[in-house]
């Protein structure tokens, strides 16, 4: 059995085609909530919503401000699953409307489905040790989601639907946008790396890592790090580590070099054909998951490696 | 500055054993402040170093939190006070349920200028309590706060969002749930181990900060380890000329 009433909600448009398939596989009725111009309106009809609220978004709006209202149209309308999209502002408003709605966030849920006219969501939990599958009670449940659960279905053009605009200024209380800046940092799309060279810990300085790039240029895999290295070290963008609150992917080949292998991170590349992986102490978690493995010092071994490679 | 950071205690995770029939073992998990849960912590005794204050603990938990170690451990790192909320009711408890028996815990201790939260608790990692703690407070609240600057009464923090980084003025009281990068957590020394003695700690139970029950908003159906993908195991020890060739040979056959 669908659901009657499935909503789904966006600050980011690249994520409409996949949040509308979504609930047109789980809804009778879908509706979007938008936060920008009339054209996405267009295209998550056609991706699928049959009604779409659009709330103004300006340079410097906090689209947050509007989630009392967003909260009381779900009440109204008898919405019996929101989906939010997971970027931050997405995660904000799914908790401030699960709290109107006296309900829980349930957070990246990684599958959903129906059983027994309930909603049941799949998420992981302890940093990746375990999925958990949980049949969600509340008459409105609310969850985030990323990209990648669902499928885009093919844009239908002649799809009709409904647009209310709501042109009213967000509530924001106490909450005033001072600046905008747009973040430096390149991006990359390691997702579609065929190879990836990981790094971790055991470099014990910045400079080091060109030994990794090397390594990445000589195979021509594309470069990426635990947790500890983007975040405390901040030697590398956030974009590039990997894990479960980081990146997930699935390259044919994962070299992991002076990475310990804890759950957190190997979540992100459980679905490499090939993991290898370079430590120096034999009995790092690293090597009960690696194909092949090498116990040694990577700063002597390692730059022996891309030497050989390239020969 | 009035502060109450919230932690949360959780299962070591590296003690976490998986069974073969791929359901977890914690015998062996003890338990432990979450690890992000050190930077709000660390994020508040920032604050109250520079613009004074106090700086109050604050977690809900079933019996686990009702440890001497613990309490130690979280009291050494430099809080004035500690509440506890011990209750069987509040053990495995979903983010709203988490989040109803913060807002009441918080409106029993009384004024506070800001209520600060990890980016998210080691087990769940929902991403979710602060927000739904600010909510139910109806005052500000924000997450993703990577920078926070006292500027009379109010602050302004800096939020970091996928492509930009928001620069906000937010009024007091408010909530906020702070990045993994905001700061480096120190690590307690002797004499913060020898303070940590003299501290205060409350312990309430769910009826001593008025809390009415809240159903459970799901029902965990399972909690399994994923099926792990079978690996070769071809592992090579030492950095002799002879090793690093077989180890190279075997690392080409992969790249083809
Ligand atoms: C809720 C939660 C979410 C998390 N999410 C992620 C995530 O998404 N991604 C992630 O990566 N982590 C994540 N973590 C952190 C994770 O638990 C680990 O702390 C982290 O992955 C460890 O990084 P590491 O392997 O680089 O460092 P370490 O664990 O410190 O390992 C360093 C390794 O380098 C080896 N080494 C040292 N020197 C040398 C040398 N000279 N030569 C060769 N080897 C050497 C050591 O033997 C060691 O094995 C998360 C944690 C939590 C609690
Ligand atoms: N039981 C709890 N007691 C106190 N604080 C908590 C509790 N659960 C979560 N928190 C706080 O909320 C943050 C986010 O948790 P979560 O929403 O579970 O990911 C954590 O980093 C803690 O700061």
């Amino acid at each position: 059995m669908a659901i009657k009433n499935v909503w789904f909600i966006t600050d980011d448009l690249s994520a409409i085609g996949e949040l509308a398939a979504g609930a047109r596989k789980l809804g009778e009725h879908v509706t979007a909530v938008l936060f920008s111009e009339q054209d996405q309106a267009k295209e998550a009809i056609a991706c699928g919503a049959d009604q779409v609220y659009l709330f103004k978004k300006t340079e410097g709006s906090f689209i947050e401000g509007y989630s009392k209202e967003i909260a009381g149209l779900i009440r109204a309308e008898q919405a019996g699953l929101v989906m939010v999209y997971s970027s931050a502002s997405g995660r904000l408003i799914a908790g401030r409307i699960a709290s109107q709605l006296e309900t829980s966030a349930i957070s990246n849920v990684s599958d959903l489905y129906i059983e027994d006219d309930h909603v049941v969501a799949e998420h992981m939990v302890y940093g990746g040790l375990a999925l958990r599958k949980e049949k969600a009670l509340s008459d409105t449940v609310v969850l985030t989601v990323g990209l990648g659960v669902f499928e885009a279905n093919a844009k239908d053009e002649s799809r009709e639907g409904k647009v209310t605009e709501i042109t009213g200024e967000a509530e924001n209380a106490g909450i005033k946008v001072i600046e905008i800046r747009p973040k430096q940092g390149e991006t990359v799309n390691l997702k579609v790396a065929k190879k990836v060279v990981g790094v971790g810990r055991g470099f014990a300085n910045e400079e080091d890592l060109k030994m990794a790039e090397d390594l990445a240029s000589a195979t021509g895999a594309e470069l990426a790090c635990s947790r500890p290295i983007a975040e405390g070290e901040k030697w590398m963008g956030k974009e590039r580590y990997v894990g479960v609150s980081g990146a997930v992917l699935k390259p044919d080949v994962y070299v992991a070099i002076g990475i310990s292998g804890q759950i957190q991170h190997m979540v992100g590349v459980n679905d490499a054909k090939t993991i290898v992986a370079i430590n120096k102490d034999k009995n790092a978690p690293i090597f009960k998951q690696a194909d092949i493995g090498l116990v040694g010092d990577l700063y002597t071994v390692l730059p022996k490696i891309t030497e050989k490679l390239k020969a | 500055m009035r502060i109450i950071a919230c932690f949360k205690a959780v299962p070591e995770e590296q003690d976490i054993v998986v069974e073969k029939d791929r359901q977890l073992n914690f015998d062996k998990a003890e338990w432990k402040i979450g690890t992000y849960d050190l930077n709000a912590i660390e994020a508040g005794k920032q604050l109250v170093e520079a613009e004074g204050g106090q700086l109050t603990g604050l977690a809900v938990g079933g019996t686990a939190l009702d440890s001497s170690k613990l309490k130690k451990n979280i009291l050494s790192r430099g809080l004035d006070d500690l509440y506890l909320v011990i209750d069987e009711k509040a053990e495995n408890a979903d983010t709203y349920q988490t989040a109803k028996l913060l807002e009441a815990s918080i409106r029993k201790i009384g004024e506070f200028d800001l209520v600060l939260c990890g980016a998210g608790s080691s087990d769940l990692y929902a991403q979710q309590t602060g927000n739904q703690v600010g909510e139910l407070l109806g005052v500000p609240v924000i997450n993703s706060v990577n920078k926070i600057t006292p500027q009379g009464d109010k602050v302004i923090v800096e939020r970091v969002l996928e492509d930009s980084v928001q620069v906000l003025e937010v009024s007091l009281p408010a909530v906020l749930s702070v990045t993994s990068e905001i700061n480096v957590p120190r690590i307690p020394g002797m004499k913060d181990i020898l303070a940590a003695k003299k501290k205060p700690v409350t312990e309430f139970t769910v009826e001593d900060i008025g809390a009415a029950y809240v159903q459970p908003t799901s029902l965990v159906l399972s909690t399994q380890a994923p099926e792990q993908a079978e690996r070769k195991l071809n592992i090579l020890e030492g950095d002799s000329e002879e090793t690093i060739d077989e180890f190279v040979k075997l690392f080409n056959e992969a790249l083809k």
